[in-house]
């Protein structure tokens, strides 16, 4: 009996760490992306399209 | 056809009344479409939407949908016909309410077109009704929609219920409402999968088209029809990885690539569209064996497997909005979340009392607008988020008539570029011009989830730093709140404050009813600061 409850306490940890790394994907992918549209204007301190970047991101969402 | 496949029969319908539909079941189940006034308004399997009304379980009865209750009103004919054999099951006159002289049932919207149940029980013009040229518009959103993909670099075609519609029937299912585009993108990871939705709807935005996200897979396009009514084209990408194909929102299933590609074509109202390479696979893998027979009431049963991977890789992106967006369009929230009232001592009258006019206010969670308007009047210049703009439509116009120095913007706090972008908006403008500025949060801890409540902590210390504070009242647990809110203790807000950088400068609680809480239910208040 310990071991089947043993067992399913495992299987229950193991399922909500499953969970917890299935959701980083969509965050990865926001920030990703947040840091893709964002990072180049922002590094060529092209003030302009800084700007634009910022409202095309927003518009997309 | 003559027969539902597993030859259900109906023995009779026994009653049909102003509560609903009294019938004896005898066999397997089986789906029947309700007429009224000879339109099909909705549609119900014997079994399955039924409950037992006696002990043999054979008499069953089935209530009309609540949704229905505000239409019914007046004298129809109502016929209960079974969808697959068409044998008139009942007809008969039936008066519902307390009518005038020769008022008839009416499933009518606002606009004055003829709506009926769709398969998810909402009320919408339904394709049945449509006539051909309104629906041309539709179809050259989904062909322009398909070529802006296409040159994005994905190859969709009809999928769900337009793809059974198209393969079964040649055109749109008669019941069903919005259309749908599906797509199995070249990437195998959820995390690309969601990037690249993310640029396709950036590109079907710079096509022109108005756009909403559902989830980190899918998106919906408006599509506009010939009288101006707004029809939903919906995008859902999908992916193959390990012999399984994964395609938002529903299918999770053992696949082959050569069954999707290369496209072949189908044919919907008379255009060619593209379709996977063998359809009939994915119209098995989307509604089972039994496809070919009509369903106007399908529900999907998603494995518990399915649904889980879904939603843990793609969802989560704005929890509890189409809640909050019913409640905004049914004008549920009642009265007292007016524009511009307030009553007792608000958080909103704490900051008037605090700040400096012209202190910049940060209304987060504004729902329709009601303290932003109170503020703005007051001289404070308010910004007003919310994951639901459209509820601050009437606040807008108000802000426009009187003048006032109010701004209506949408923040998603369960999404971290809706967020990091507006905060990066601000810090532009408050770096050309420093203003002091404070954020206004009243229910919105208590109202979103634990991502949320950390999404407001991250919008506060990128909004607030160098002395900027934040004015928060959430229910802390004792007697009647609101619907939606979720108890939240002092120092659980405290402990999320201070993570995100956080200084707690006051805290309090009010009882229910108590001096400065005319509310049914207690209340914390905080206001925290930045450095």
């Amino acid at each position: 009996m310990q071991g089947k409850r043993e067992m399913a306490e495992r299987i229950e940890r193991l399922e909500a760490e499953v969970a917890e790394l299935r959701r980083h994907q969509v965050r990865l992918a926001e920030l990703a992306d947040l840091v893709q549209e964002l990072l180049i204007p922002m590094a060529q301190r092209d003030e302009e399209r800084v700007e634009a970047a910022i409202a095309r991101l927003q518009d997309g969402l | 056809m003559t027969a539902s496949p597993r030859g259900a029969r109906i023995a009779r319908v026994t009653g049909v009344d102003q509560d609903g539909v009294r019938l004896l079941a005898v066999g397997a189940d089986a789906v029947v479409d309700a007429l009224f006034d000879d339109r099909r308004i909705w549609s119900f399997w014997v079994r399955r939407d039924t409950e037992r009304a006696d002990r043999t379980g054979l008499v069953r009865h089935v209530a009309w949908p609540a949704v229905m209750r505000p239409h019914l009103r007046g004298t129809t004919r109502i016929v209960l016909r079974e969808h697959v054999s068409g044998r008139v099951l009942h007809d008969g006159e039936l008066t519902f309410g307390d009518p005038e002289p020769g008022e008839r049932v009416r499933f009518v919207n606002k606009r004055g077109l003829d709506i009926a149940l769709d398969k998810s029980g909402r009320f919408s013009p339904v394709f049945g009704e449509r006539t051909a040229a309104d629906l041309e518009p539709l179809l050259d959103t989904m062909e322009q929609v398909i070529d802006v993909l296409a040159r994005a670099g994905v190859e969709a075609f009809p999928a769900y219920g337009t793809l059974l519609g198209a393969v079964r029937e040649g055109r749109f299912l008669g019941h069903d409402s919005d259309a749908d585009l599906g797509y199995v993108s070249r990437h195998t990871t959820p995390v690309d999968v969601v990037r690249e939705s993310f640029r396709l709807q950036r590109a079907v935005v710079d096509a022109g088209f108005g756009t909403y996200r559902y989830s980190g897979a899918a998106f919906r396009v408006a599509a506009i029809e010939g009288d101006g009514s707004v029809r939903g084209l919906d995008v859902f990408g999908g992916f193959l990885d390990g012999g399984r194909l994964y395609l938002m929102g529903e299918i999770g299933t053992e696949f082959e690539e050569s069954w999707i590609r290369p496209l072949g074509t189908c044919e919907l109202a008379g255009r060619r569209f593209p379709a996977p390479a063998v359809p009939e696979r994915l119209l098995e893998a989307t509604y089972g064996p039994s496809w070919r027979v009509p369903d106007p009431a399908f529900k999907f049963e998603t494995s518990e497997r399915t649904r889980d991977s879904l939603n843990q890789w793609f969802r989560g992106l704005a929890v509890h909005r189409q809640e909050w967006e019913r409640r905004y369009g049914a004008g549920q929230a009642g009265q007292k979340g007016q524009p511009g009232t307030t009553t007792g001592r608000s958080l909103a009258k704490e900051i008037a009392a605090r700040e400096q006019p012209g202190t910049r206010v940060l209304d987060v969670g504004a729902g329709r607008g009601r303290d932003a308007i109170w503020l703005a009047r007051r001289g404070f210049p308010v910004t007003a988020y919310d994951y639901v703009p459209r509820a601050l439509t009437r606040a807008a116009r108000i802000a426009v008539e009187e003048e006032l120095p109010f701004e209506a913007r949408s923040l998603n706090l369960d999404e971290w570029r809706s967020l990091m972008s507006e905060g990066a908006r601000l810090a532009r403008a408050s770096d050309a011009a420093p203003v002091p500025t404070v954020i206004h949060a009243r229910h919105l801890l208590d109202a979103t989830d634990t991502f949320g409540r950390s999404g407001l902590g991250r919008f506060a210390a990128m909004t607030l730093r160098g002395g900027g504070r934040l004015y928060a009242e959430w229910w802390t647990g004792r007697g009647e709140p609101e619907p939606g809110l979720t108890a939240l203790s002092a120092e659980q807000v405290v402990g999320r404050l201070e993570r995100f950088g956080g200084r707690i400068t006051s805290i309090e609680e009010f009882e229910a009813g108590a001096r400065g809480n005319a509310r049914p239910f207690s209340v914390g208040r905080v206001i925290a600061s930045w450095a």
